[in-house]
């Protein structure tokens, strides 16, 4: 048996017990700390469904193992909420309808978030967007997302 | 949080359950044991190894007997096959254990035994000799269908000018995003399952046929639904988790992994298309069509592709004389299922680059030329259906007049194409709807889940707003399952704000009557919203809502009126029909596009720089999701224009099953997009809807291919336009 594995989740200190050392960060937050905001798509790092934040910063927990990630901070969906950037990015895309089935997004908001974190919270539209493009949806055709960018970018603080 | 969309905080605060989502306490997870090969006479399967893991349940073919006593399912759809695979990675068998793991492991531990057999892989190796010659019989061929209109070949024959092309088309994915995935729980005779499912009712159906089980013995509780696309619109999964739970008295999970998803998903498969015209006096006289459909493993006889896809061949154009023929071929690959306005776009594509090659021939401008056979209000189509309102005509003049503004400021290497297509809407079978009016607002109750369109939680709510007077924010839309929802027949076909949205008006309806009879009075009865509780007026007479209720329905939950839509189906020419079934349209929607490209000759790479869609809807709904339903469809056009196919070897096997390399568009692709509504050419829908999810896809890759053509000259006839094929039509590679 492995030693316990320290992870703050959302603020929260975590100790997981019997981490396999093969285990995916994205199944140990959907089924080990049953945080299920965040999706499963195409578990190849093409999609970024399952985007969560490490320290802050953007990262597809698909490809990401749970050991590597060991006393780090991780942010999900379900801490957005707590969050100023992620309450501003969430008020943007729902005014802007930048959502349809929904699956993609919680991806889509931690993506933003990461990079309001990286490139700071006055970074232009573009250099945003031209950063999402590794997050897919299939409904929206996008265009509600780039004004929801928009709208947080000309509303920003 | 203000949004246009109900279901706002909810998904992005990713509270949302969907289908992969679902747990049960004690749930084993599933995974299926796929056929090794495209086609193969199966020896055995031999599920001893996987039986001997710990806490492992397997089952297959074997085992039906046991697991449903005295059914035999669908003789001619086994849930397992016993003697004969017909597409790789066809389930032989199920396996179910305590982790998803352990469970992958097993279905890997089954060993099937099969002899492989010769595969058909692609439609025009069962035909060589096509399009001359089609053989009478084959077992290739699921469906055929012939209809002809006057002396084509006496057309053919004096015609100023004839054209004679053949066209090829892909086969592309939904790619919802959210993979397939269900939860089923089998207690005491009751065949229960939680699913992501764009048809709760049809899923029952399914399940019930496909397992041989009295209807009323399952209940299908549909989840939200990550992207449905038509993908999720019958049974696919479900048989299987419902068969382990049976077998192994647990709840069971089963979803795919996405390389499964494309692997089994049912979709649009490729096509070859012969399309020859004739014209004189700048005038279509004559239509030839030939279409060989590949249907995958499509049975004969329950096909409907054909026959339902080949007048989209004829174009929304007045055509005089015509003989169009179609087979549904089978191949060794799953079977052909719905994708987003199942192969309309694919025939608008082939329909509207053989009309601008054949105006360009006969020295024609194409636009005009197809403006002028446009149907419009009144004419009869070439199955003999009547046009009825019908926006298309000012939808295309409006698109025209949008490219003579984009070409009068282009820059080098760019072109604009103006592409039309048709849809039929408001069809599927009836359906129903409750209303509930409480103290405290309108409740709609409801059998279908939100897709993601938006057309159950804020279409359905907008009619029963309009309908009742009342604002949307007193109005809520709920869902039932299978056991105590009213049937309705699914999120699919563009029908739900159409025709579920009538059964709604109609409930309205019936509740003011209702209200009218208690109230007494005369004259409009209307719902004042207050402060506080609902009342009702009617001239001189008011009363509360709670006082008008009975002590029942106090105690119940509000006065429940109902109403029905029944479904709609048009009528045929039958004279005209020589072979097959053809099915009948109703309610004509259309949309005109204008898109503008610039091509990169040396590479063939086509960047799209802008894009405006009309479209005839009818009357608009709900503003701010119609207009997303658009941009949407459009987008999703975009990837069957540019880079969406999926590709099989000759043994059977897909080769692209990633996102990687069956690429949909990104959103730095994504042109800025201009939406345009036609409203007043009114169809049977609640205030003269029509319907909208599908039609905003069908002209895009035409709409794409004409802008390259225009642009370039390279005329492409195969779908996608990848840079290798436009490369290879500029002769640079």
């Amino acid at each position: 048996m492995t030693r316990p594995l320290p992870l703050t989740v959302n603020g929260r200190p975590h100790s997981l017990e019997d981490v396999p050392d093969s285990e995916r960060l994205l199944d140990t937050v959907r089924w080990r700390l049953g945080l299920k905001g965040t999706k499963e798509g195409c578990r190849s790092g093409d999609c970024g469904a399952c985007t969560v934040l490490v320290d802050g910063a953007s990262t597809l927990s698909c490809l990401t193992l749970t050991h590597e990630v060991e006393g780090s901070s991780l942010t999900t969906i379900e801490g957005m909420s707590e969050d100023p950037v992620g309450r501003d990015v969430q008020e943007a895309f729902g005014r802007a309808g930048a959502l349809q089935c929904g699956y993609c997004t919680p991806g889509f908001v931690l993506a933003l978030v990461g990079l309001l974190r990286e490139r700071g919270r006055s970074a232009s539209v573009d250099e945003l967007l031209s950063d999402l493009g590794g997050n897919l949806c299939r409904c929206t055709g996008y265009l509600a997302i780039v004004r929801a960018v928009s709208l947080l970018q000309k509303e920003g603080p | 949080m203000r949004s246009p969309r109900p279901d706002a905080r909810e998904k992005l605060e990713g509270r949302t359950v969907f289908g992969v989502d679902l747990e049960a306490p004690g749930m084993l997870w599933a995974a299926l044991v796929p056929s090794p090969v495209a086609h193969g006479r199966l020896k055995s399967v031999d599920l001893s190894a996987a039986r001997a893991l710990e806490g492992v349940v397997a089952i297959s073919a074997a085992d039906l007997a046991s697991l449903l006593p005295g059914s035999t399912g669908d003789p001619d759809r086994p849930v397992f096959p016993s003697n004969t695979v017909v597409y790789r990675n066809q389930p032989v068998a199920a396996v179910a254990a305590p982790t998803l793991e352990l469970a992958r492991a097993a279905a890997r531990a089954v060993r099937v035994d099969v002899e492989a057999l010769p595969t058909v892989s692609d439609v025009e190796e069962v035909f060589p000799e096509w399009p001359r010659e089609v053989p009478e019989k084959s077992e290739h061929i699921a469906a055929h269908v012939l209809a002809r209109e006057g002396d084509v070949d006496e057309a053919f024959r004096t015609a100023e000018t004839v054209v004679r092309e053949t066209y090829r088309t892909s086969s592309v994915h939904q790619v919802a995003i959210e993979p397939h995935a269900c939860l089923a729980d089998v207690t005491e005779g009751a065949w229960r399952v939680r699913t992501s499912t764009q048809t709760p009712f049809g899923t029952r159906e399914d399940v019930a046929t496909l397992l041989g089980l009295p209807v009323e013995s399952v209940v299908v509780d549909g989840t939200w639904v990550g992207g449905g696309f038509g993908g999720k619109g019958s049974a696919l999964l479900e048989p299987y988790a419902l068969l382990l739970s049976k077998a192994s008295g647990r709840p069971v999970k089963l979803s795919l992994r996405y390389r499964e998803e494309f692997q089994l998903g049912r979709t649009t498969l490729p096509s070859v298309v012969r399309m020859e015209t004739a014209v004189s006096n700048g005038r279509i006289v004559a239509r030839r069509v030939r279409l060989l459909l590949d249907v995958g493993t499509s049975l004969p006889g329950r096909d409907f592709t054909a026959g339902y896809a080949i007048a989209f061949l004829l174009g929304p154009y007045r055509t005089p004389a015509f003989e169009m023929e179609g087979y549904a071929v089978r191949t060794n690959k799953p079977p052909f299922g719905a994708h987003r306005a199942p192969f309309a776009p694919q025939c608008a594509f082939v329909v509207e680059s053989h009309l601008d090659h054949v105006a360009r021939e006969a020295g024609l401008d194409p636009v005009v030329f197809r403006a002028a056979h446009l149907w419009k209000e009144g004419d009869t189509t070439p199955m003999g259906q009547p046009v009825g309102p019908f926006g298309l005509p000012t939808a295309l003049e409006r698109a025209r007049a949008t490219a003579a503004r984009w070409r009068a400021d282009a820059g080098p290497d760019t072109g604009v194409g103006v592409a039309v297509g048709f849809w039929s809407t408001g069809t599927g079978a009836g359906g129903e709807a409750r209303v509930r009016l409480s103290p405290g607002g309108l409740e709609v109750v409801q059998g279908e889940r939100e897709i993601g369109s938006g057309s159950v939680l804020a279409g359905v709510r907008a009619v029963a707003a309009r309908a009742s007077g009342l604002s949307p924010q007193r109005v809520t839309v709920s869902y039932e399952d299978t056991s105590s929802a009213p049937f309705d027949s699914g999120v699919f076909g563009s029908r739900t704000t159409a025709a579920l949205g009538r059964a709604v008006d109609e409930a309205v309806r019936a509740l003011f009557d209702d209200l009218g009879r208690r109230l007494g009075g005369s004259g409009p009865i209307r719902l004042l919203e207050g402060p506080g509780e609902l009342s009702v007026e009617r001239g001189a007479v008011r009363a509360t809502v709670r006082e008008l209720e009975n002590d029942s329905e106090r105690a119940g939950g509000g006065i429940v009126a109902s109403g029905r839509h029944y479904g709609r189906s048009g009528t045929i020419d039958e004279r005209k029909v020589a072979a097959g079934t053809f099915y009948a349209y109703t309610d004509f929607t259309g949309a005109a596009h204008a898109a503008q490209v610039q091509v990169d000759r040396s590479t063939g790479t086509v960047r799209v720089l802008r894009y405006s869609a009309f479209q005839d809807v009818g009357a608009v709904i709900d503003p701010a999701t119609a207009a997303a339903q658009v941009e949407g469809g459009v987008v999703m056009g975009l990837g069957t224009a540019l880079t969406e196919e999926a590709m099989w070897s000759e043994d059977g096997r897909l080769l692209n099953p990633g996102l990687l390399d069956y690429r949909i568009p990104t959103l730095g692709e994504v042109p800025p997009i201009a939406v345009t509504f036609v409203e007043g050419f009114h169809g049977a829908g609640p205030f003269g809807a029509k319907g909208l999810g599908e039609p905003p896809i069908i002209p895009v890759a035409a709409a794409v291919a004409l802008a390259v053509r225009d642009a370039t000259g390279a005329h492409v006839t195969e779908l996608p336009l990848s840079a290798e094929r436009v490369a290879r039509a500029l002769k640079v590679l």
